[in-house]
């Protein structure tokens, strides 16, 4: 014991970190807030679940093979993923949601004093492992609630590893199109790694979303990162990936974690790709639920902004932290949007429809309340 | 410097900071106090206590005198200034005096377990007069950000001239030095000459949370004043996201503050009788926590959290494991006739030891009274009782998931 300081031992960008502490489970949420019920709006999962296929999949599955390992890098998968987007096997990595292939990235091209280009009001993990990791995360602010390409091309500057754009992006739903992207893949010229995060990718319905696949061709420094939590409803069994050039795969490889991916999670994937008829009958949920929203917010008179994915934001005349804990104590969650440099808006996912209507209910009754 | 405690090295820990006060330059007379702190609280300090750290601290507006104790388990019943009346034990009064000596007394955990006691001497300002803001000002350019100290010293000037923002935005030498000791951050609004419009400050309160003053505005009524005090406080929450602050509170609203970007989360009696809301605005999501509340405050707490929506289990905090040794810590304000209380150590006797020290202090003429309970650590639950006895009551529930505070006042005509 006697010789044992902490202090000395942790490193001063960890020291300075103030941890994540997730939310409890909905069993101490709901005796804490004395709800019955809670509606989760607050993660953009899809309340359709996963695709009939994984499900069947994971209903059959033979529980003792819990015992054994994984295949330790998604060998079956990674061709399925490769196969439908006209890529190699090898230019596919796997992680234990596509928060742990941001982790393999940051590892494989950042060391400290580097620093990461991102947007401010984006989503916070590619920040946040930037900073744990002693990465400097460099904050452009978003422009008009969209990612700001020419500030974003002068925070580029000789210690830049990284770029992290979000398309489309969580919260604001705002996105970049295929020449937009192209353009700036051109701007920055190979100087850093540019990754675009596209997990809610498979909401755009828009034909001017970009075919980043297509782009790795010619930009062999553009990462793309999918994730099955979203539009394929296997949030639970934390699996994501992400696809590269050859040569830049090849690197990320080597700071990935093999058997990271559970078996389950590698057998439900596998048969989620690509189902059409899920994606189509996701999207025309999320359509009709974002024009009820919308009603809403119309009725309400408040704000709303979000133009692709499971989630739109909603401009409320309460503090958003408030509403959040009202609308608790009324048996929803929703995301209040202070943490994400949004004060004063809230984040609701597109759930059920009952969970949808949960929610107008309680957002009214809250906003009257004053 | 560290030295064993007890009366036989009380001198010498006296000479040694009057040597450093001396050689840094710091006006003979605060050494002389700082030393006599230093002297006192070593030769009260227990031979328990073990090697007594000894530090000097230039915060700029205010020197500092820390003691460090290796362990918190030292016997503090001494510096619990109420225990003076008792008269029962000689080294207790040195204890007493030396935070007599002090404008701040503050006790905070030591960095490995131990104990830190803080000695502030306030350092004086020649007082100036203050040059007036030009009539036209504005209109705002670009994002508030963090001024330069000649723009920063320029806004606290205007504000001092105009009666802007509140007592934190008088002094411009002060604030300067506060906000170089890391103990104050600014974000000031800009007009296209690079002129200051208003200006919002923020100080720490408590671990997780910041006390918010201001704003101080120099916009004419009118003129897009409500705009520019929604767009400081909205850059403020900007800057303070993602970190380890959870909440912003405001004990003394300025005019301009955006009220419907917070919620009132309890009163504060003032000086003049009458009372003014006490605001909070979470940065973060509140999950839902434990809140430990004593019987005497289970009614009201219980009344307040289901007001504010929160998640709480609202448990009966269990017997302290003490017998005797209670303590709290006392911060003064002498100017504002103010006493802040805070447990410091809880044992059986915490409520007679809460009452005492109200006692103390309202016979000392201090006229305003707080005291602030975590209600995330059982054990000030203990201190409760005294407090309501000695006329202290619920005054406002701030809330963190990992503690929420408890405010509670009194003023003196109050009883
Ligand atoms: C933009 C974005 N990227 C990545 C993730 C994380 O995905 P995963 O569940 O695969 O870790 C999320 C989840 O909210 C997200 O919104």
């Amino acid at each position: 014991m006697s010789g044992f300081a902490l202090e000395r031992l942790v490193p001063a960008h960890v020291r300075a970190f103030e941890a994540y502490v997730p939310s409890p489970p909905d069993d101490v949420l709901r005796r804490r807030f004395g709800v019955a019920h809670l509606h989760r709006l607050n993660n953009n999962e899809n309340p359709l679940g996963p695709p009939a296929a994984s499900r069947a999949v994971m209903a059959r599955w033979e529980v003792g093979q819990a015992a054994q390992y994984p295949q330790g890098d998604g060998w079956h998968l990674r061709r399925a993923i490769a196969g439908r987007f006209g890529l190699d096997a090898e230019q596919v990595i796997l992680g234990n949601g596509a928060n742990e292939v941001i982790a393999f990235v940051i590892k494989a091209f950042c060391e400290q004093g580097d620093n990461i280009v991102t947007a401010d009001r984006t989503f916070a993990v590619y920040e946040w492992l930037a900073s744990f990791s002693g990465v400097t995360p460099r904050l452009v602010p978003l422009r008009a609630d969209g990612f700001d390409d020419a500030a974003l091309l002068r925070a580029i500057d000789a210690r830049t590893r990284v770029v992290f754009l979000c398309n489309p992006n969580n919260p604001t739903g705002s996105w970049w199109d295929h020449a937009k992207l192209a353009r700036f893949l051109d701007a920055v010229a190979g100087r850093a790694i540019v990754v675009v995060d596209e997990a809610y990718a498979e909401y755009a319905e828009e034909p001017g979303f970009p075919d980043s696949f297509a782009l790795m061709a010619r930009h062999p420094n553009l990462v793309v990162y999918r994730t099955f939590s979203k539009m394929w409803g296997l949030a639970g069994l934390r699996i994501g990936w992400m696809a590269a050039a050859p040569a830049v795969a090849a690197t990320v490889r080597k700071t990935s974690i093999s058997y990271s991916v559970n078996l389950l999670a590698l057998d439900a994937a596998r048969e989620a790709v690509w189902d059409e008829a899920h994606i189509a009958a996701t999207r025309a949920h999320v359509r009709e639920m974002r024009a009820g929203l919308a009603a809403l917010a119309g009725r309400l008179g408040l704000g709303m902004i979000g133009a692709i994915g499971n989630f739109a934001m909603l401009r409320l005349p309460i503090p958003d932290t408030v509403a959040h804990r009202r609308l608790m104590a009324r048996g929803v969650m929703a995301r209040a949007m202070t943490s994400f440099r949004y004060p004063g808006w809230l984040r609701v996912s597109f759930g059920s429809a009952p969970a949808m209507a949960a929610f107008a209910e309680a957002l009214e009754a809250v906003l009257a309340e004053g | 410097m560290l030295l064993p405690p007890g009366p036989g090295f009380a001198a010498v820990g006296a000479e040694f900071i009057r040597g450093v006060a001396a050689a840094t330059g710091i006006a003979p007379r605060l050494g002389d106090r700082l030393a006599l702190i230093a002297e006192e609280v070593l030769a009260a300090s227990p031979p328990s206590a073990g090697q007594v750290s000894l530090a000097l601290r230039d915060r700029r507006h205010a020197l500092r005198l820390e003691l460090g104790f290796a362990t918190a388990d030292v016997d503090l019943a001494g510096l619990d200034q109420a225990r003076r009346q008792d008269g029962e034990d000689t080294a207790d009064v040195g204890l007493y005096l030396a935070a007599r000596l002090a404008d701040r007394l503050t006790t905070e955990p030591g960095v490995q377990g131990g104990l830190l006691l803080g000695f502030d001497l306030a350092r004086a300002y020649p007082a100036r007069v203050a040059e007036a803001p030009p009539q036209a000002l504005g209109p705002v350019h670009g994002v508030p950000l963090e001024p330069d100290d000649a723009t920063l010293a320029l806004l606290v000037d205007w504000a001092e001239a105009s009666g802007a923002g509140g007592p934190v935005f008088r002094t411009a030498a002060r604030v300067l030095d506060q906000r170089a000791a890391g103990e104050l951050a600014a974000l000031v609004a800009l007009d296209a000459r690079r002129r200051p419009l208003g200006g919002l400050f923020w100080q720490p309160f408590g671990r997780r949370l910041m006390a918010l003053s201001g704003p101080a505005l120099l916009l004419p009524e009118g003129a897009g004043r409500a705009a520019l005090a929604t767009g400081l406080l909205d850059a403020a929450l900007g800057r303070l996201a993602r970190g380890s602050i959870q909440g912003l509170v405001v004990l003394e609203a300025a005019p301009d503050m955006p009220a419907e970007a917070f919620e009132v989360v309890g009163h504060l009696p003032d000086a003049a009788g009458g009372q003014h809301p006490v605001l909070f605005r979470a940065l973060e999501e509140d999950p839902g926590g434990i809140a430990w509340v004593p019987a005497a405050l289970r009614p009201w707490v219980t009344e307040q959290v289901r007001r504010l929506g929160l998640g709480r289990d609202i448990e009966e905090p269990p017997p302290p494991a003490r017998a005797t040794g209670a303590a709290m810590a006392a911060e003064t304000d002498r100017a504002a006739g103010r006493v802040t209380l805070r447990p410091l150590l809880a044992a059986a006797d915490a409520a007679a030891v809460a009452a005492g020290n109200v006692a103390l202090f309202r016979g000392q003429g201090f006229s305003q009274f707080r005291a602030v309970l975590d209600l995330g650590r059982p054990e000030h639950a203990a201190f409760a009782e005294g407090l309501v006895q000695a006329g202290l009551a619920p005054a406002a529930l701030i809330p963190d998931a990992a503690g929420d505070l408890l405010l509670l006042a009194a003023t003196g005509t109050s009883r």
